[in-house]
């Protein structure tokens, strides 16, 4: 048997990693800029290539983005950029009806098969008359499953 | 009042095609960007915007401007990279195209990564996935082409060839090209079968067919071994070192077929070969050929054939050697050698493997009953041993041999026979007080009873009570003596009287003779008092079989001499005459002429002489009624007891005759019971069933013979426990 883990521990201070952008113990080695509002995230290569093929591929490539310790992302806001950094640090991430179609368009682009798992779950759960045209819509033009 | 919460969908323009420029634009971005890949120039492109433009393509469902795109530069790429590949000369072909391929391949990766939204979201089958397809561009336009693909093999081939021969070659190299064929086939690994893996193997097949060809002609069998054990090892290591692993078996089974299965019957005929390793004990060169043809179909059958095939031919030399003949205890001894030693061979080279012991047994049980000497002379054997054999040996020791006894014994299809003999012996050791131990008698017999049960030692362990039995009586009558009062008027003398009860021993041939007055009277009080203390029990007097100690007053001296009881008669004789013809003798004992001759011999034949016979003649000449022989007053002899040999101690013919005779009288009624056993539980039956069913059931005791079980059922069938059906003759029905 394996010896009893606090996976919940490991969640929150991976968590806190990530969330303290401004302090030097993070030890960050790679910075994320959503050009949209010229936010941008702190974060660690190996985190990202441990839990995203994206990630590992773009640092395997050894690329401008490798070179530079730096990414543009264009398209892509801070509201929705942060939750999925945090999610890929804790595991966790807060579906809402605010952000799921967002959510679920990133993961498809970058192929996070398990957040287009619980976000397109999310939304079927909450498709409603007002909205299931332009959601099928969407659909179709982003090339969901 | 609460607002209604509906899902966010974000502000959403119904999607414009996109311009043919515009996706024009993103094509040539991203084919600027695979070229400058497969130039290994890419650390000044951003993954981001070649990741985003191939996503972009394919949401604008343009996928297929990259695809085929994509398609066309990894063609022109290759077909480059061929021209530059076949200018390289000699050995610098194979590591030109090595380095090539590493970084061929290292791109595609890159590519693959670059494409991974057109892979995982455009490529439908029947579409190569990305990385196939330049595996594909790199089969179809490199590898496969022409200038390449049968220079590559040759060369490789050639390479392999060489470290056969013992030369040092690059195996990293090796591997890589070889794992390229695996890395360029789509299914299967066909490439590699196809194009490599089928040269290959054929290639192994010729160069170990003239090689083994070779090497067998001029060296030995044990040599020839020795050389495949390490040809195996190192072609085992060959896969592992530069082989895909599906070539394993394949590659080991071409060798095996080349180097063991080619050359089996060789390496079983040859001088050197498996009969003169088994002749000579080679356990070590045994094992590796019992190793190496186990690798074979059929190998170990081969090797089973000859290894049985020769201790047949052993037993047989052994169990018709004349000297055995003569002499039973070299016979078993040799026996028992051959066994230890076979099964050394056994278990040192050959695994103990069940196949091949079978084997070996079936060998020991025929040439075992090749002759019906063997049962007399493995009882003989043992009766040596339980004669006093066993005396210098350990407890250790002696179980050893008993369980070789019991291993031979085995073996034997007529263990009644065996039986008989054993019973025989048994009982003259026990009357005559030769036996060494008791103990040992017991063992012996104990481990016949858990070999067979207890029916068959049933009446050794009776002979055992009689001698016990006998001894209390014996006791009781000698207080009998004491107290009777018609002692008083006797002469004393020391008797001692065995009662054997009749069906646990052997039976004597019933003799007759007339016992002296005093002797006599000895016996009808002994009668007397025990018939008193048994009631209905009856006696009848085997003195033949007895022994008897004589006071013999010779003028100067006196000595006791140990005689049978027979001959003891013949002495006594001489009290009352000088000298007596051998007619005379019989006449005043009663005794046959041919016991008389039996007995007389030892008395004036022996090393001490007791008799004379008159006038002097050659010991040699055959005995005849008129001979007349007298007491030899001038016996010299320092012992004061001398014991004579009643009879000669292995057993005569006629002796033997009646032992066999009685086991043929046994073995009529054991198949009279078989017979009305089956037919009593079947009620009818087929001639032939019954025969067959007959000789299975006695098969434990021995191997009837089909005529005896006919004659039999003729006899039942006379006797009304059978008859034949009027209508058809070949069966029988029961009769209760």
């Amino acid at each position: 048997m394996e010896n009893y883990l606090n996976l919940e521990k490991l969640s929150n201070d991976l968590k806190n990693l990530f969330q303290n952008q401004n302090q030097n113990e993070s030890y960050f080695d790679f910075e994320i800029i959503c050009e949209q509002n010229q936010i941008s995230f702190k974060a660690h290569k190996s985190i990202l290539s441990s839990r995203s093929q994206y990630f590992k591929s773009l640092f395997k490539s050894k690329m401008k983005e490798y070179q530079e310790n730096k990414m543009i992302l264009k398209d892509v806001s801070s509201s929705i950029l942060f939750p999925i950094l945090n999610y890929f640090y804790s595991g966790k991430i807060e579906i809402n009806l605010e952000n799921a179609i967002q959510i679920l368009i990133f993961s498809s682009k970058y192929l996070i098969d398990e957040l287009i798992q619980i976000s397109s779950n999310f939304i079927k759960n909450n498709l409603q008359i007002e909205t299931i045209v332009d959601v099928l819509k969407l659909s179709e033009a982003m090339n969901f499953n | 009042m609460s607002r209604k919460m509906i899902l966010r969908v974000p502000k959403f323009q119904e999607p414009k095609r996109m311009e043919k420029s515009e996706a024009q634009r993103l094509w040539l971005l991203l084919k600027d960007a695979i070229v400058e890949v497969q130039h290994m120039n890419a650390s000044t492109l951003s993954f981001e915007e070649l990741y985003r433009s191939s996503y972009s393509l394919v949401i604008a469902k343009r996928g297929d401007i990259l695809y085929t795109g994509l398609e066309e530069v990894n063609n022109h790429h290759t077909k480059n990279l061929l021209d530059k590949i076949a200018q390289a000369v000699d050995e610098r072909f194979l590591i030109e195209l090595n380095s090539q391929w590493q970084q061929y391949k290292l791109q595609q990766i890159m590519i693959h990564d670059i494409l991974m939204y057109l892979d995982r979201m455009y490529v439908k089958e029947p579409q190569l996935k990305v990385f196939d397809l330049g595996m594909f561009k790199w089969k179809q336009n490199v590898l496969i082409h022409s200038q390449i693909n049968d220079r590559l093999v040759r060369m490789l081939l050639g390479l392999i060839h060489m470290e056969r021969n013992g030369e040092v070659i690059d195996g990293a190299l090796m591997k890589s090209l070889i794992q390229m064929y695996v890395d360029v086939s789509l299914k299967e690994k066909e490439t590699y079968k196809q194009e490599f893996e089928e040269r290959f193997l054929l290639a192994t097949s010729h160069f170990y067919k003239s090689e083994s060809n070779l090497f067998i002609t001029n060296n030995s069998c044990g040599a020839y071994l020795k050389k495949v054990e390490i040809r195996l090892i190192e072609e085992e290591a060959r896969i592992k070192q530069y082989l895909d692993e599906s070539t394993g078996p394949k590659l080991i089974k071409a060798c095996e077929d080349e180097l063991i299965a080619n050359h089996m019957q060789t390496m079983i005929e040859m001088e050197t070969g498996c009969r003169t390793m088994i002749q000579n004990d080679r356990f070590n060169e045994l094992k590796l050929m019992y190793r190496l043809f186990q690798r074979v179909e059929n190998g170990l059958v081969h090797l089973k054939n000859e290894f049985a095939g020769y201790v047949r031919n052993e037993g047989h030399k052994i169990v018709n050697q004349p000297e055995n003949l003569k002499d039973p205890n070299a016979l078993i001894t040799s026996l028992i050698e051959i066994r230890n030693r076979f099964e050394k061979t056994l278990s040192q080279s050959f695994a103990n493997n069940r196949d091949f012991i079978n084997s070996v047994n079936t060998a020991f049980e025929s040439f075992l009953n090749e002759n019906d000497k063997l049962s007399e002379s493995l009882a003989l054997f043992i009766d040596k041993k339980l004669r006093g054999g066993f005396k210098d040996s350990n407890d250790q020791e002696i179980d050893v041999i008993m369980n070789k006894v019991i291993l031979l014994f085995r073996f034997l299809s007529d263990k009644d026979v065996f039986k008989k003999f054993y019973e025989h012996y048994l009982a003259k050791r026990l009357l005559s007080g030769r036996s060494f131990s008791e103990d040992l008698e017991r063992t012996m017999i104990s481990k016949f009873k858990q070999e067979c049960g207890n029916q068959f030692t049933s009446k050794m362990e009776g002979m055992f009570t009689d001698m016990r039995l006998s001894k209390d009586a014996l006791d009781g009558f000698k207080n009998y003596l004491q107290t009777s009062v018609e002692m008083g008027k006797l002469p004393k003398i020391d008797m001692s009287v065995r009662v054997l009860t009749q069906g646990f021993w052997p039976t004597f041939p019933p003799h007759s003779c007339t016992l002296p007055p005093l002797l006599s009277q000895y016996c009808d009080l002994f009668t007397k008092y025990y018939c008193h203390a048994h009631t209905g029990r009856r006696i009848i007097w085997q003195t033949n079989i007895g022994t008897a100690e004589v006071t013999f007053r010779l003028p100067k001296k006196t000595h006791v001499l140990a005689l049978s009881t027979y001959q003891m008669l013949i002495m006594l004789l001489f009290n009352d005459a000088e000298k007596l013809s051998l007619k005379q003798m019989a006449a005043g004992t009663s005794i046959s002429f041919m016991d008389i001759q039996r007995s007389v011999k030892p008395l004036y034949s022996g090393k001490y002489k007791v008799l004379k016979r008159t006038p002097a003649v050659e010991k040699s000449k055959e005995l005849s009624e008129n001979d007349i022989f007298e007491l030899n007053l001038n016996l010299k002899c320092k012992l004061h007891r001398i014991k004579f040999a009643a009879t000669s101690q292995t057993d005569s013919e006629p002796e033997r005759q009646h032992t066999r005779q009685r086991v043929d009288e046994d073995r009529k009624i054991e198949i009279d019971a078989a017979i009305v056993r089956i037919m009593k539980s079947r009620k009818a039956l087929i001639h032939n069933d019954l025969i067959v069913e007959c000789t299975k059931q006695l098969s434990s005791r021995f191997v009837p013979q089909t005529s005896m079980i006919k004659k039999r059922i003729e006899n039942l069938i006379e006797r009304e426990y059978l008859e034949r059906f009027p209508d058809d003759r070949r069966r029988y029905r029961y009769l209760a």
